[in-house]
């Protein structure tokens, strides 16, 4: 265990190194800088070229890399160009309101998206299946962003049920941050939970159409009891390979979602970061959520091969 | 007998006179109002930006030596006045007394002295000080500035609003840009400011208002505040915006789109404002790249647009169709020479496109993401084909833009708003087109003029100046000025006695409470 | 193992009318390919079909909700938002199936390099690993943010975007088929690497990548939506699917049509594209089901 351990640490280590050159690649490529948040169009080329000194951009890329890395070994993501605090700081800000998002949304997904795949694997190819198959499509196919201006068009303005955007943090008002989440975790919700079905379905065939369960039958145990005790708990196993897959795909969506209702989040501040142009937070952000992306890719590969013994032998 | 009557007629006089101020005022203390703002500001540090959204909050809570009334000219707001001596060359700013900072130090002469040094280093628009020699404490509330030359503008450009020369404490004034504690002299104090989210100020009760003001007075005047906090959000979603203020989380939206205005018009729980002019909206030229550094191929395009479909499109139902480079109402305000403005003649156009060099080629428009000037960009693109012209769209975020918009490659049209230079004055309308900063090449004209302004002191000169830069915009098709544009600001019904104006001042308005 | 990759060796080197009978019979195939050559033909014929131009401004039409001549209203230009949407479906499928065939192309060099060539596999896919550290649709705003705004900007961001993922799955198949006896033998007979390359491992993973690349095309759709929305995507007055819902944002509330009609033309788009997807799994890769 501890060489798969090792194994996947230096790998994942290797990968952080390269998003964080990639990062620095955006950097240098991307045009325009942070001085147009700052200066408006009067500006002359003498105050642009003064703002861009006191903020340390006229430095040679290669100074500011090393300048970077240098202080990434101290834990130090930097400061903030426009937000006038340290990276780290605004990161770990946010991360709480991302984490509440997405945990709610994954939540619901998995509570749908399992109970639904089992009801279309146990019904296969009977009605319920059809309709919980064509559901998960169309959860597939609708766009996130679109999706949630349109919850908000009719459950915020038209009907007054929840707020049009922005974030309650649960300990400052417990009913005030259900309400603040319950639209924009839906909408992350629905991507997934047809993911989730779609994939809980096939495994669930899978497992029932497996020897095991014939004997189970054949034993004569309640079908609840075959489903339950025999065919789930086997089924699962796969959809734990695709909680990694669904975690980066629930970050990817949070981002969007996040801009559609104003949410505080790490998505919504590294999108912001990357639009006005604040280098360290670009940086920063990047890395911290190539983090947390291979975290949770860590842990999943950890738990399977805790399981299933095969695999660490890989 | 008839002494008592007439005692108690002047008795009862009285009685009503102090009852009526009391029951006309019905001025409520208290309460927060949350506005939404359209971005975040980039800084707090008053010198160093130049962004509206920082203004928003810094006028509230600095103040400057000299401010603007409500017709944009200077008055004094922390002097008591000036006294300018023969040649124009020296300035004695009186300081006001009692002048309290937000943390109780005493407002004094090397404070506005650290102030300005401290703008001419690290200022936005240090060059408005370009002129000054030195600046001394010549006494404990006495503030001597020399001049290098005489400089007409000189008032104007201390109370310029647009990176205001904010006065801080010297000790804060001693601190680099952009790492000073918030600490002013204005009605209200700083509170808090929670990235992505919002800035919260609060009554500064230890403000001293201008006593040699009379009243609300553009952004001098006497500043009486009677709310308790405001707090500025931060909403980039047009939409977000609108639902917010509906759902009655924010009480004031600093601009709303025309059919939002519209429709909450007949909304008895808000009240719509619209502050018009607020802004132009210009197309410029790159001088620098063919063909549009062809005069011929300028005038062209400037007889071919029809400037009202773009006004109407970019800014439906919040224009004004206005040829001067001016606002309505300024001293120097003149329609003279604005013939070439809105031809919209096609064929006219076409003339003169033949005579210059243009072959056909694909021409570059650049502009920002803002629907309102890629809603101008593509309105011309439009017209421009019917002539044969061939622009494409060139959209990108801002930052790329305004950067490749200053470099003489990679653009032939761009479009964007000017708001606070035809506010400022002339000389600040002008700027942008001085030393060729706009248009990518020098314009002599220009230059010449600009200078002739600064240095005449004579106001029947100036005005004629102006007239001739106007003419020559029109003339040499330097840029084209399709409009002015302003804002709809929507308040709820219960913010009493507001007043649009460059920013959305909070002081001498309340909340009804009830 | 070796009797399953037989029979897929077979499936692709054997008739195709089997493939396609196969193909044929299978419902999600049908309905799926059915919805989107619609969509083609609407969009291919568009401006037949189209009643008016789509880019013509016509401020006195302004904000029309949906009637007799505009069918799906008017956004505030005054431009018909039905004429709109049938242009759109152009850049749309366009940006869709180019990005599509570039991650193909792009993730077929790349995973087979990887799978093939065991020195290169390890840099090549941690490289990969890096890309897909990002949530895609982060990835694709830097890289579109950098190019800057264009239709085939917005395809080489997508495709820089999908082609990791695809890049995995070409290298899984080369994998499996890359120790095969039938391939030593090739060998032994001669045969260059690039030719065993060409010749019998990759017709391995055409199966895969086919399917894989009609799931991007679907993704691509809904990604340039989502690029259009921040401001990244196709520039005006292009109308994509994405770039109406975006230039009709400020007016969401005074006129939903322009928002509405265009989303649901992606939705359309998409499950077909998700059909047709899921058909072509279902014959082609069972391998794959989720």
């Amino acid at each position: 265990m501890a060489r798969f351990l090792t194994k996947r640490l230096a790998g994942a280590f290797i990968v952080l190194v390269l998003v964080s050159l990639m990062s620095f690649a955006i950097i240098w490529l991307v045009p325009g800088d942070p001085t147009a948040a700052f200066l408006d169009t009067s500006a002359t080329p003498e105050q642009v070229a003064r703002l861009r000194h006191e903020l340390g951009l006229d430095q040679p890329l290669i100074i500011q890399m090393l300048d970077w890395y240098g202080r990434i070994l101290h834990g130090d993501l930097g400061q903030s160009i426009l937000l006038k605090r340290s990276v780290t700081a605004a990161l770990l800000e946010r991360l709480p309101v991302t984490l509440s998002l997405t945990s709610v949304a994954l939540t619901l997904a998995l509570l749908i998206g399992v109970s639904a795949g089992i009801v279309a694997a146990v019904n296969h190819n009977r009605w319920p299946d059809q309709v919980v198959m064509t559901a998960a499509l169309f959860g597939l196919s609708v766009p996130d962003f679109w999706l949630g201006i349109m919850l908000i068009l009719l459950l915020a303005v038209q009907f007054d049920v929840f707020p049009t955007g922005g974030y309650v943090p649960l300990g400052e008002d417990p009913l005030g941050w259900l309400e603040s989440i319950v639209m924009p975790a839906i909408t992350l919700a629905v991507i997934q939970v047809g993911f989730i079905a779609r994939m809980t379905r096939a495994s669930m065939l899978e497992v029932l159409s497996q020897d095991f369960i014939r004997t189970a039958d054949a034993k004569g145990l309640t079908r609840t009891d075959i489903m339950l005790r025999h065919g789930l708990p086997n089924a699962l196993v796969p959809v734990l390979t695709v909680a990694g897959i669904v975690a980066g795909s629930l970050l990817g969506g949070a981002v969007i979602i996040e801009q559609v209702f104003s949410i505080p989040g790490v998505g919504r501040l590294i999108i912001g970061g990357i639009l006005s142009r604040d280098y360290p937070v670009i940086q920063g952000g990047l890395l911290f959520l190539a983090v947390i992306y291979l975290g949770v890719n860590l842990a999943v590969d950890i738990l399977y091969a805790a399981i299933d013994p095969r695999v660490r032998l890989e | 007998m008839k002494r008592w009557k007439g005692f108690g007629v002047a008795a009862l006089g009285a009685a009503l006179l102090l009852a009526i101020p009391g029951a006309a005022l019905a001025q409520t203390k208290g309460g927060n109002v949350v506005i939404g703002i359209v971005q975040a500001p980039p800084s707090l540090d008053a010198h160093v930006t130049t962004a509206q959204a920082a203004r928003n909050i810094t006028l509230q809570i600095y103040e400057t030596l000299y401010a603007r009334d409500k017709n944009a000219k200077p008055v004094p707001e922390l002097a008591e006045g000036v006294k300018i001596s023969e040649d124009g060359k020296t300035y004695a700013f009186a300081i006001r007394q009692g002048v309290k900072f937000h943390n109780g130090k005493e407002l004094a002469a090397n404070d506005v002295v650290a102030s300005i040094e401290r703008y001419r280093k690290v200022g936005a628009s240090a060059a408005l000080l370009n002129a000054i020699d030195t600046v001394q404490a010549t006494g404990p509330r006495e503030v001597t500035i020399t001049l290098k030359d005489v400089q007409s503008t000189f008032l104007d450009n201390l109370s310029s609003p647009r990176a205001p020369i904010a006065i801080y404490p010297a000790e804060e004034a001693a601190k680099p840009a952009n790492q000073i504690n918030y600490i002013g002299t204005g009605p209200f104090r700083f509170v808090e400011y929670k990235p992505d989210s919002h800035v919260k100020i609060e009554r500064f009760d230890g403000y001293v208002p201008n006593p040699n003001a009379e009243g609300r007075d553009g952004l001098a005047g006497k500043k009486e505040v009677y709310l308790d906090s405001v707090t500025f959000r931060f909403m980039p979603e047009a939409g977000s915006r609108n639902a917010a203020l509906e759902a009655g989380e924010v009480q004031l939206l600093e601009t709303v789109d025309g059919p939002t205005a519209k429709r909450l018009q007949n909304d008895k729980n808000y009240v719509v404002y619209k502050v018009l002019p607020f802004a132009f909206q210009v197309i410029k030229f790159n001088h620098a790249q063919p063909p549009t550094s062809d005069v011929n191929f300028r005038l062209a395009v400037q007889a071919a647009l029809d400037m009202e479909e773009v006004m109407a499109i970019s800014y439906p139902d919040i224009y004004q169709m206005d040829g001067a480079w001016l606002y309505p109402g300024a001293a120097f305000y003149t329609t003279d020479n604005t013939g070439k403005y809105n031809e919209a003649d096609l064929s006219a156009a076409k003339a003169l496109l033949a005579k210059s060099g243009y072959k056909g080629e694909k021409l570059t428009f650049i502009v920002d993401n803002l629907r309102a000037n890629t809603d101008t960009a593509t309105v011309v693109q439009q017209r421009l084909k019917e002539i044969g012209i061939d622009v494409e769209l060139s959209v990108a975020d801002w930052p790329t833009v305004s950067k490749i918009g200053f470099t003489p490659t990679g653009w032939n049209f761009w479009a964007h708003g000017y708001g606070i230079e035809p506010y400022e004055g002339p000389a600040s309308v002008m700027a942008p087109w001085v030393g060729g900063t706009s248009q990518q090449k020098k314009d002599e004209t220009i230059d010449r003029l600009y200078a002739d302004l600064t240095a005449s002191m004579e106001e029947g000169k100036r005005k004629q100046i102006f007239a001739d830069f106007q003419k020559h915009m029109y003339d040499n098709a330097v840029a084209m000025k399709a409009g002015n544009y302003g804002l709809f600001q929507v308040a709820s019904a219960k913010l009493k006695n507001f007043e649009p104006s460059r920013i959305p001042r909070m002081w001498d308005v309340w909340l009804e409470q009830n | 193992m070796s009797s399953v990759t037989l029979d897929s060796a077979v499936a692709s080197h054997g008739p195709t009318w089997h493939v396609a009978s196969r193909l044929l019979h299978n419902r999600s195939f049908v309905i799926g390919a059915g919805l989107v050559l619609t969509i083609a033909l609407l969009a291919v014929f568009a401006s037949g079909l189209a009643p008016f131009d789509p880019l013509r401004n016509s401020f006195r039409t302004r904000l029309r909700p949906p009637d007799a001549t505009y069918w799906f209203g008017t956004d505030h230009f005054g431009r018909d938002i039905l004429s709109r949407v049938l242009f759109g479906a152009r850049i749309s499928l366009t940006i869709g199936l180019l990005t599509a065939l570039a991650t193909g192309i792009a993730g077929t060099l790349i995973g087979a390099t990887a799978g093939f060539f065991r020195s290169l596999d390890n840099p090549v896919m941690r490289l990969m690993d890096a890309l897909m550290a990002f949530p895609a649709i982060l990835l694709a705003i830097a890289v579109a943010a950098v190019l800057g705004a264009s239709v085939p900007n917005v395809i080489i961001a997508l495709a820089i975007a999908t082609t990791p993922h695809t890049a995995r799955i070409v290298r899984a198949s080369v994998l499996v088929v890359r120790e095969h006896e039938f391939v030593e033998a090739a060998r032994a007979l001669g045969a260059t690497e690039l030719r065993i390359l060409f010749r019998h491992v990759l017709p391995n993973a055409l199966g895969p990548l086919i399917v894989r690349l009609t799931y991007v095309f679907a993704t691509a759709i809904l990604a340039e939506a989502a690029l259009s929305f921040i401001g990244l995507g196709p520039p005006p007055p292009a109308p994509s699917f994405g770039s109406i819902i975006a230039q009709g944002r400020d007016f969401i509330a005074e006129a939903p049509w322009v928002t509405i009609f265009p989303g649901l033309a992606i939705i359309v788009s998409v499950l077909g594209l998700n059909l047709l997807g899921d058909g072509l799994r279902d014959v082609l890769d069972p391998r794959m089901r989720t």
